[in-house]
This record gives C-alpha cells, structure tokens and sequence, in this order.
C-alpha cells in the first residue's frame, strides 16, 4: 500500500461537503451546483428566486442586509446601501470607472482602495461587501443541502486584471469559501452550452453583463475547451446603459449636482425603463413627480457607442484567434445586457449570423461555475472536460525611458511562466527597482501598474556582474506571482509579490477576524431583541396587576415596583441584553409578593365558580 | 531523475512508470522532449494538437485541485511547461527560432553580438525600409504603407524558406557551421520583418482609430 493510503481519503482538514459554483455579478448573484448529474441554480432570494440582487445594505444598528430586502432600502439610504459593487473590485478611487454617475459616499481614507462610508460602521471596502454577498449564497446552499458548504468556483469577467481576480479571490476568502478555482465567465458558458449540446467547434461567446463586457473564441475538440483569445471591457454594461437614460432625465428635470437619494431614484427609474423598452417601443418615466416619455429609437442612439465599442473589441478577438466570423460554428449570448434588441441585432449583424441564447443568459454563468466546481472536486468525472483558458492582458516589467517591456503575451494559455535577465549597471549596486505592469499599451503610465518593489540584498559586485532574474508565474487562476533571483554567488533569494493596490493579508486576515467577532455581535443583538420583547411583556403584566389590584399593595410597594419598572425601561434603550436581563429579574422578585397576593385572591375567586385560566 | 514518492527512476516521464504519481521533470527538458518528438524542423501539427489536449487532460492543475501541495506544484510546473512547447512548436517561425537554438544561437537575447553578426547588405536593407516607412507615415500614407507591407511579408516568407531549408540540413549533419551561420542570418532578417510589419499595423489601427 502506498504511504498516502487511507489519511488522504479520510484527510480531517478537508471537508468536502457540497461544492457550489458562483456567479458573482454587477446586478445580480447566482449560487448553482450539480445535484444528480445535472447543473442547478440554487434559490437564493425571498419569492423562490434565483437570482439574488447584488445589494448590500449597511443598518444603523451594525446589521448587514444582502438581497432583494437590501435593494428596497437604497432608495430610501442611497449611501448605506452598495450597488454594482463588482465595479469597484481592484479599482483604485481615482480610476475613471469609480467616479461615473452614482449614489456612493467614499470614504477619503487617501490609501489605494475604495472604501465606502456606510451606516453602523467603518467605511467598507468592495472586496468586504463582496464578502456579504457570498456569505449569503454560502447560507443560502448551505440551507438547500442542509450541510457546509466550504468549497466554490467563482466567475469573473475575462478580462478582469490581476488586481481584480485578487480581490475576487479575497473576497470568497472573507466569505469562508476555500475559492476552488477563479473561472471566466464567457468559458463557464461555453462549458454550460458544449456540455448541454455535446457541441464540437469554434464559438464565440458574447458576455455583456451589468458592468462588464467580453468576448472569448473557444475550440471545443474532444471534452477539451480551449480558449483562443479574450477581449474585453471591465467598464462597459448595462449599468452604462442605464446611465446613459438617468442622464438625459436629470437634464430634463433641470438637475447639475444631484442628491445622491435623487441619483438612485433615477437609475432606478431608468433601469425599469430600459427593460420595458426590450418589448415596448416607449415608455413613461416617472421620478419625484418627473414624466418623461423614453422612446427605443433614442435609447438606442444614446447607447450607440457603447455597443459599438464592443463590436471593436470582437474584432480584435477574432484577429487574435486567427478566424474569421464566417469560420465560427455559433455565437453564444450571455449577461443580462444582452436582452436589449440592439444589442442582439448589433451581434447579429457582427458575426453575420443568428446567435444562440437558448439558455437562461442570467443562469448560464452559474450553471457553467457549478460544472467546474464538480470537475474540480468529483474524481469519477475528471476525464471528461477540461477548460484550457488564457490571461486577457500582457503581463511586462518597467525598462528604460517609461517603456514596457511584454514578458507574457495576452492570450497565452494558462498557466504559464516567464523570466528575465537583469543585471547591475553601477559598481556595488545593491538594489534593483522592480516595477510590474500589465496592460497593452507601450508606456508605463498607460498600463496598470501592479506591483513595484526593490529587490535588495543584492552582492556588491562591479556593474553587470550581479544577474538577478525576475520571474512571472501566472497559474490557472490567472493569478500572477513575482519572483526573483540573485544568481550570480550561487546566493538565491526569493521575494513573492502582490499587487500594491488590493489589501495586503494582514488586512485581510483583519478582515476575517472582524467578520468572527461580528457574528458574535449577531448573537448578542439577538438575544437582545429577544431581552427586549421579554421587558416589554413584564412591563405591561405589571401595570396590568397594579392598575386591576393597586388596592392590594402594601405601603411603600407601588414605589419600589415603580423604580423597578423605571429600570427596566431605562436599561431597555441601552444594548446591554445581559444588564436587562438582571433588570426583568429585580422587577420580577421585587412584584412576587404582591403577584402571590393577587393568587391568593383569585384562588378565593375560583370558590366563586372561575377559573384559574382567566387570568 | 527519482520519483519523489518512490524513488524509482522516472526517465523524465511525466509520470512514474511504477506508482503513476505526477514527476518531476529535469530543469531544461526540451520543448521537443515534451512532445517525445525528434529535434527535427518538421512537425506534424494536429498530431501536435492532440497529444497537447491529451497531455493537458492528465497534467492540468485541475485534475490536482484536491491533491497534496507537492503534486500541486508540479502539475503547476508540467503544465506551464507544456503549454510553453506548444506554443512553440505548433507555429513555424517560432519553432524555427527555438530549433536555432539548440543549435546555439539565441536570436531572442538582446545582446548585441548577433546583431552585429549580421551581413552588410542586411543593415543597408534595414535602413532603406525604416526611410521609406518613416516617410510613409509621415505623410500618413496607409496606401503606401500597405504597399509596403505586402512586399515585405513575402521577403519574410522568403527569408523563412530558406532557414528552414538549413534548418532541415542541419539535421542531416549537426556539426555545419556555415548552415547554423546561414539559417541565423535568415532568421535574423524574419525577425526585423516581423517587427516592422507589426509597425505598419500599429500605425494602420492609429490611422483608423
């Protein structure tokens, strides 16, 4: 027997339960799983519903609301309450993307992470309110299957960078997920669709969401999905649309610097408008005692752009994946965006054929996500499928006069690895700037910048002696890691490095401690409320008895229950359930001998033909 | 090389002949090695294909996803290693360059000894097309440019042929100077051609955009 015999399938550390696959959207979250063979999306929300809305509200009172209930209270607490937060993931708040319309309140922390002033709290960044949202479908599968739920596959755009498949991933940690695998959203669709048809070919998936847009071209031979190349926009959706609406009707009602209640309330309306207008040719807006009639021939001259932006994109895509559109064998639709006609024409006429959509496009992402999470941890079905994806963006290093230098090409198949030479240009350097970028553009300042640091501990040698190689390693997720190497005195140092703009793990290791001791605090406001209803039943039996028995109180017990009383009361207002229990309990001993006189009373009464019951 | 779980040797197989476990493979195993093909220019590519699909099935870190941290790693390594010899090998120009390589010739490397290696008549090649572009775009002549680019993606398949041609000789006889001279000449002059047409591109998609 080899030594990894029994402990390994009986290993204690890891639970296996239930492993779910998660689309975690712009709009709306999905929490799906194989359930005898077959992919399913679990209900998540109030109603029976699948889809749970990506809303997290923040309560005065600390107490956190995720859902269709969270999306109710943003009109009334715009700034408690975050929206669209996906579009906030990795992004520093200077970004372009973090300043378009919205009723967000950010925090001025001036650090490189978003962070959103809420009620009941500190100011919370999008990687902890991402958190909330999957803490809730983790309760929700959780519920479903009556089990722990521990292990997930999460989506994410194809073309979220490293920062932003980072956060995701930290996200899911905070969640208390063991995040299983980060999957592309346009691949987990196609593996929802090529599962479901049995399809071999090459497809192009057309992903436009609430705030995101890709597009990836796949071959499927033989259970194996290949991924040829992804294009995308990380700000680019539906949300744009939207937008795009709330726009013109806060012109027309004469607004510049809106309240952020009136915002919300507007983007809201436009939302509803936009998705009238799939079926309906106009419709009628109407905000704060504000009409306007929004005809579909407008709305899609004011998205125009937008949509041709991703006919520019789809193009590339094709370049790079050295077909043609004539040469496709289908085009797939997925993402909520993708219901608008326009855009549904627009794909049509790009691709010269009719597209598929013949799967819910909100499921299909989940449904993909739940099919690898089961390939991932179902042993007997790992020879069937495999996904072979790519990274969306070129990974390069800082050379000379701002310039970028590619080590990893966009659209190589994951993982991958690449290094570079660098040696000392001065005598007896020491130490060596390491500036980490990833994007398509030549110079530095237009590429995101992912990581900088300064290898030191470099031997003092004379210039172009030392010779330290730099090393990128990206993995299955997409997920990159630096290394590097002295070589040159056989003296080998190894630095491992993470974006500078995300959290650092003692944040998130924060982060998570926090979540433990706030769910500690839910058991206090628990029995607090609970404390609460009790006083509140004391306090009236007790005006009760002594407004119907007053007469049988001795001298000097009206004042001391009334004290008593008043405690309760006071103690009550405060959120100290363990002071108002001992206060229930004074005002409970300090009544027993006038309640046992009552007693005795009606025990006399009972003489007289009632019962005990009545009272 | 020794299996980490066994300890029999493993002949640099991906996996251990005797306990099936995921290998380690020796540092430097040629992308040719990878595949179990001959160090030859000729390849056939959907052949190509489908050992890589099925290779990718048995060694992606997918199919380790709840395996210990060691096979983790090593399918992590397998994995990147594979799919870097795919790329490689499955494209003509870049397995051309590799096989140059082994030949011991590294194009890719920035330094300036190949470049100066070069022949005179390739230098006066080079600076004549830089001026005629350079002018093109000046003017913002696309038309010209294209031009220009058709001429010289046939030199550049030219220029391919014929390192191929000694590339294919060199297999017969691995020891001729003259022939690894020859093919690094031409590759030399792929390189620069790849490089400028990948220039006209840019400034087509700056004119368009």
């Amino acid at each position: 027997m080899s030594k990894n015999g029994y402990l390994q399938i009986h290993d204690p550390l890891k639970p296996k339960g239930h492993a779910v696959g998660i689309d975690l959207g712009t709009t709306n979250s999905l929490v799906a799983s194989v359930i005898q063979g077959k992919p399913r999306c679990l209900v998540t929300d109030e109603g029976e519903r699948y889809l749970l809305p990506s809303v997290v509200h923040y309560g005065k009172d600390g107490g956190v609301v995720v859902g269709a209930r969270a999306k109710r209270l943003a009109a009334e607490h715009p700034t408690d309450t975050i929206v669209s937060v996906k579009r906030f993931m990795g992004r520093s708040p200077e970004d372009a993307e973090t300043r378009k319309l919205g009723a967000y309140k950010f925090a001025s922390t001036g650090g490189k992470v978003v962070r959103f002033e809420v009620a009941g709290g500190q100011p919370v960044t999008p990687i902890e309110v991402s958190g909330e949202i999957l803490r809730a479908l983790k309760r929700r599968a959780e519920t479903h299957f009556s089990a722990k739920v521990e292990q997930a596959v999460i989506t994410v755009p194809a073309y979220f960078d490293d920062a932003q498949r980072q956060a995701t991933k930290d996200a899911g940690r905070l969640a208390g997920l063991e995040v299983l695998r980060l999957l592309n959203e346009p691949t987990a669709a196609a593996l929802a669709y090529g599962l479901d048809k049995g399809s071999q070919g090459t497809f192009a998936v057309y992903d436009l969401g609430g705030g995101t847009f890709d597009v990836s071209i796949l071959k499927l031979v033989e259970g194996v999905f290949e991924v040829k190349s992804t294009g995308g926009d990380s700000a680019l959706g539906g949300d744009d649309f939207d937008r795009a609406i709330a726009q013109r009707v806060l012109e027309a009602m004469g607004h510049t610097d809106s309240a952020p209640s009136v915002v919300a309330e507007v983007l809201a309306a436009s939302r509803r408008a936009k998705e009238s207008l799939t079926e309906a040719p106009e419709v009628e807006l109407t905000v704060s005692g504000h009409q306007q009639v929004i005809r579909r021939e407008d709305f899609e001259e004011w998205i125009r752009p937008f949509v041709q932006k991703t006919g520019v994109v789809c193009r590339r895509a094709l370049k790079d994946a050295g077909v043609t559109a004539e040469e496709l064998d289908g085009v797939i639709l997925v993402g909520g965006a993708t219901r608008v006609p326009a855009v549904r024409r627009y794909v049509a006429e790009l691709f010269g054929r009719e597209p598929l959509g013949d799967i819910d496009p909100d499921q299909v992402v989940a449904l993909g996500a739940a099919v690898q999470a089961d390939l991932l941890t179902n042993a007997d079905r790992q020879d069937e499928v495999l996904l072979l994806d790519v990274i969306p963006l070129s990974l390069g290093l800082e050379t000379m006069g701002g310039l970028v230098e590619k080590l990893i090409p966009r659209n190589s198949t994951i993982p991958t690895a690449a290094g570079q030479v660098f040696t000392t240009f001065k005598d007896g350097q020491t130490g060596l700037d390491v500036h980490v970028l990833q994007g398509e553009r030549e110079l530095v300042e237009d590429c995101r910048s992912l990581s900088r640091f300064t290898l030191s501990g470099i031997p003092p040698l004379p210039a172009g002696l030392a010779r330290v190689e730099v090393r990128f390693q990206v993995d299955a997720d997409g997920i990159l890691a630096v290394t590097a190497k002295e070589q040159s005195t056989g003296v080998t140092q190894s630095i491992t490095v993470k974006p500078s703009h995300g959290l650092t793990d003692e944040e998130i290791e924060q982060m998570l401690l926090d979540s433990i001791d706030h769910a500690e605090e839910d058991v206090q406001t628990r029995q607090l409320r609970e404390q609460r209803v009790e006083a509140e039943r004391v306090l009236m039996e007790a005006e009760r008895q002594i407004s119907e028995n007053g007469g049988l109180l001795a001298e000097g017990e009206r004042a001391s229950i009334e004290a008593a009383m008043a405690r309760v009361r006071e103690v009550a207002k405060g959120n100290d359930s363990h002071q108002l229990k001992e206060a229930i309990h004074a005002l409970d001993e300090l009544s027993k001998p006038f309640v046992e006189r009552v007693m005795n009373q009606a025990l006399t009464k009972v003489v007289a033909g009632h019962s005990v019951e009545e009272f | 090389m020794k299996c980490w779980n066994c300890e029999t040797d493993t002949s640099g197989s991906p996996f251990c002949p005797t306990c099936g476990k995921i290998a380690e493979r020796p540092a430097g195993t040629s992308h040719f090695a990878i595949f179990d093909l001959p160090l030859a220019y000729d390849v056939d590519v959907p052949a190509l294909e489908k050992q890589f699909r099925e290779l990718s099935l048995r060694l992606h870190p997918d199919r380790f996803a709840q395996a210990e941290a060691k096979e983790r790693r090593l399918s992590l390594e397998q994995t990147t290693a594979l799919n870097e010899a795919y790329k490689t090998l499955r494209e003509p120009t870049r397995r051309a360059f590799y096989l140059l390589k082994m030949y011991g010739v590294d194009l890719e490397r920035e330094d300036t000894g190949t470049q100066k290696d070069m022949p005179f008549e390739f230098l006066e090649e080079v600076l004549d097309l830089r001026e005629s572009l350079e002018d093109a775009m000046a003017a913002k002549d696309l038309e010209q440019a294209r031009k220009m680019a058709t001429d010289v993606e046939a030199r550049r398949k030219a220029a391919l042929t014929e390192a191929v041609d000694m590339l294919r000789s060199l297999e017969r006889s691995p020891s001729d100077e003259a022939a690894v001279k020859k093919a690094s000449h031409a590759l030399g002059r792929v390189r620069y051609f790849t490089r400028f047409l990948e220039q006209v591109e840019a400034f087509e998609e700056e004119a368009l955009s």
